[in-house]
């Protein structure tokens, strides 16, 4: 066993150590600051690497991506806006927590699922990379856009309290994602003329802009306004509150299980990525369980379904990415760039020609887990105090001046600047008037893979959308993404049917 | 004494280095470090060339070469910024130039290759090639082509967007023999591979260098070139084969804003020309299976003239 291997020759070199143990603290920070995401951390981090040792190199990218991914939780769940993308789905539950004064528990139940599906996503890397690598291959259009459209149905069913505004939200973020050229024929679409516009709109400043922006300007429209007290004071009562024990883990458990392989499989098909993991574990979560009405003000399971979903993607992405070349994330699509500036070709024969370096990236992958876990557990909350002591006239104004930064720093472009602004009004007014900032987030996100994937699918077939019944995987999907909307119809039907009983 | 001498021995082999061949550019006095726009991301194909110039690079003037990724809008966001950059050498943009060109055309955007820049020289050339999965029924271009005529229009091809080098290619291969065949664009080099591989489709247009390490999962039948490639040099050309093809590759380009002044090209030119016949940088492309491949601005801006009639009416066909 290779592994083996590759961990001892990494846990007896001390300089190897050094970088994953930094890489852990730099990824927990950067995703904990709103804002600024772990891939934004890792493209402006990459200058740095080009002068260091090959697996340093790799190692230190590696892990920023893995804590970065936990980190975003800390952000998510005392301020609700995410860190990350990926964490977004957690803030549904994790906020409502820290209001009560549980954000300190909240936080261990992030950290101990992230824990758990992070190894068990590179436990599964480990063992089947080659399975997995044939299996991605074997996907092409039709059976992605099939995945596509279920993560858009499972999506459809978490979204908040008024379906037809979050459907709404939902809508408009396609259709800002139609913004910039048509992926196929490269007509302009919506681009009024307009040079900038033909990029398209970035994901990063307008994520940085709803979530952060648009947090910073409610907080100034509340400013006057007493402030609800989101910290209770270092008492006996709030630490016994905070304390979690086994007999409150264990109805998590079974959710932790089922998102770590829900986000391992996601993982391994190229360019879906952890947020859209977190989102489908979440709702597939809420779907199976037991307490679904508590699901959305505070439960545990609901931090932990998404959180040990959004980190087990990390493992299986690397699959298709050493071994096709295929990066399955923004940050597998760095990591490619550091192989080729290292002079190491991705592809099948990387196993025959650098299999040490591969299995020792992988053996800091899983010292990476532990570093970030053990700080995690024993210090996110008091880096969660140290912010919250923080008074909101200096954080929020910091925070104002960070997202700005974080906008024009991810392409070093100024009308980045300009989108986030907008997108920070945009935010604003959407939560002002309920409408659901995530909804449009993620369906902006998936929009765009979500129409290439199906108009390939028609270039490929010769018959039309049949090509998606034909192709048995592609099928499965559909079905799913159908049963999927039969049982929250079903669920919806049931709750206002006990909602007309309770009012007569 | 001796410290002064050594000092003078270093004068006058620093002379003696200026006099032998760098003289062309070491009047040009400039202060601020040469910004390298790269209009992509940080780790594909053009950018090694930009980072293999800019360590191969270092010393020749009292400023370093910075590379800056300015990615976006398939290569345009970079290049606007260039033609708007200060004229006075220290911006400079390295790009694709056959991806440039074709984009320009397809597009109809305000900042072109030949009309917004100077060329200062070409350092190296990306061709394309016709592969198919390894275990594909053609054994040869001959095989494939009766394939396509045997159903018209049903054949799928991949390359890597429409309008870009490989899709015009392609198409200007099928064109010329008169078959018809449907062209499915993927993202980009890496993606286009994978769905060869996985055999989405019946073959593609890729990269040659694209290849190295794959050699169990593809099989490249013929190059779009008139030379074999360098490091691949059992896949035959299309004329080897027996086909016509129309002669589109990408040269990499080195532009420098318009009203940059002919001294400066001058010495801009020289510099490179001593960067790519140096083995720092000959080896930094090796490693990619790249050979460079060193012109002088007037050659690439001629065969850069030469490529937009080639393309021109395949780019009509395609808007």
């Amino acid at each position: 066993m290779e592994i083996f291997a590759a961990l001892a020759s990494v846990l007896i070199d001390p300089i190897i150590l050094m970088w994953v143990l930094a890489a852990a603290v730099v990824g927990m920070v950067v995703g904990a600051i709103p804002g600024l995401t772990a891939s934004a951390a890792i493209a402006m981090l990459l200058p740095v690497t080009f002068y260091m040792q090959p697996l340093a190199a790799l190692a230190f990218l590696y892990v920023i991506g893995k804590s970065g991914r936990y980190g975003g939780s800390i952000a998510a769940i005392l301020f609700n806006t995410p860190g990350t993308a990926a964490s977004a789905a957690t803030q549904i539950d994790g906020y409502p927590l820290s209001r009560r004064g549980m954000s300190t528990k909240a936080m261990k139940v992030a950290t101990l699922s992230s824990i758990i599906g992070d190894y068990v996503g590179e436990i599964l890397l480990i063992a089947g990379v080659g399975i997995i690598a044939a299996i991605a291959l074997k996907l092409g259009p039709p059976e992605l856009f099939a995945v596509y459209f279920a993560a858009f149905v499972v999506i459809g069913s978490v979204i908040g309290k008024s379906i037809t505004r979050g459907l709404a939200s939902a809508a408009l973020g396609v259709l800002i994602k139609m913004v910039g050229l048509d992926p196929i024929s490269f007509e302009e679409r919506f681009t009024f003329g307009s040079f900038d516009l033909t990029n398209g709109i970035s994901l990063v400043p307008l994520m940085i802009g709803i979530f952060v922006l648009g947090e910073v300007f409610s907080q100034l429209e509340a400013r006057g306004k007493p402030i609800a007290p989101v910290d209770a004071p270092d008492s006996e009562d709030t630490r016994a509150m905070n304390r979690l024990t086994w007999a409150e883990y264990k109805p998590c458990v079974p959710h932790v299980i089922r998102s770590s392989f829900i986000g391992s499989f996601i993982g391994m098909l190229p360019g879906l990525g952890s947020a859209i993991a977190a989102f489908v574990a979440y709702g597939e979560g809420k779907r199976r369980a037991r307490n679904p009405q508590e699901w959305g003000k505070g439960a545990l399971e609901g931090i932990a379904a998404p959180e040990a979903a959004n980190n087990a993607v990390s493992g299986p992405s690397m699959a298709p990415l050493l071994t096709l070349g295929i990066p399955g994330s923004t940050i597998g699509a760095i990591l490619v760039g550091v192989f080729l500036i290292h002079g190491i070709q991705v592809g099948p024969t990387l196993f025959l020609t650098q299999k040490e370096l591969v299995y020792q990236l992988f053996a800091c992958g899983l010292v990476g887990i532990a570093a970030y876990g053990l700080i995690g557990y024993f210090g996110a909350s008091f880096v969660g105090r140290f912010i919250l002591k923080i008074p909101t006239d200096v954080l929020y104004p910091v925070i104002f001046l960070t997202s700005f930064i974080a906008a024009y720093s991810a392409r070093g472009n100024l009308f980045d600047v300009i989108v986030m602004v907008v997108a920070g009004f945009g935010g604003w007014l959407m939560k002002r008037y309920d409408f659901n900032p995530a909804a449009f987030v993620i369906s902006f996100v998936l929009a765009g893979g979500a129409e290439e994937t199906f108009r390939q699918s028609l270039l490929l077939s010769d018959h039309g959308v049949l090509i998606f019944v034909t192709r048995p995987v592609a099928l499965a999907f559909l079905i799913l993404g159908v049963v999927a909307v039969a049982a929250r119809a079903r669920t919806l039907g049931k709750q206002a049917k006990q909602a007309s009983l309770n009012d007569a | 004494m001796n410290r002064r001498h050594f000092i003078q021995l270093a004068t006058l082999t620093s002379a003696g280095f200026a006099l032998s061949g760098t003289c062309a550019f070491a009047d040009w006095k400039v202060r601020r470090p040469v910004n390298i726009i790269l209009p992509y991301k940080a780790g594909g194909g053009t950018d090694s060339y930009a980072r293999a110039v800019a360590s191969a690079g270092d010393g020749l003037f009292p400023v370093p070469f910075v590379v800056v990724n300015k990615p976006g809008s398939s290569g345009m966001v970079g290049a606007t910024e260039a033609a708007r950059g200060r004229p006075d050498g220290t911006t400079v943009l390295l790009t694709s130039a056959g991806s440039f060109l074709l984009t320009s055309m397809l597009r109809d955007t305000d900042v072109t290759p030949l009309e917004s820049f100077r060329i200062v020289a070409q350092i190296g050339k990306l061709t394309t090639s016709l592969m198919v999965p390894y275990d594909s029924p053609y054994q040869s271009l001959d095989d494939l082509v009766a394939d396509i005529k045997a159903r018209p229009g049903q054949v799928r091809w991949a390359h890597t967007g429409n309008g870009g080098f490989h899709n015009v290619a392609g198409q200007g291969f099928l064109d010329s023999n008169d078959l018809d065949a449907v062209g499915v664009p993927f993202k980009g080099g890496s993606a286009t591979r994978a769905a060869v591989i996985g055999e989405q489709v019946s073959f593609g247009m890729i990269g040659i260098q694209q290849a190295a390490g794959f050699e169990e999962q593809l099989r490249p039948l013929a190059l779009n070139s008139d030379t074999r490639d360098t490091f691949m040099t059992d896949v035959p050309t299309f004329a080897e084969a027996g086909y016509d093809a129309v002669d589109v590759s990408s040269p990499i380009i080195v532009f420098a804003p318009k009203d940059t002044p002919d001294d400066v090209v001058a010495a801009l030119e020289a510099a490179l020309k001593e960067i790519t016949s140096s083995q720092a940088f000959i080896d930094a492309m090796a490693e990619r299976g790249n050979a460079p491949v060193y012109l002088p601005g007037a050659e690439a801006e001629a065969n850069l003239r030469a490529m937009k009639e080639n393309a021109g009416p395949i780019i009509s066909a395609l808007k």
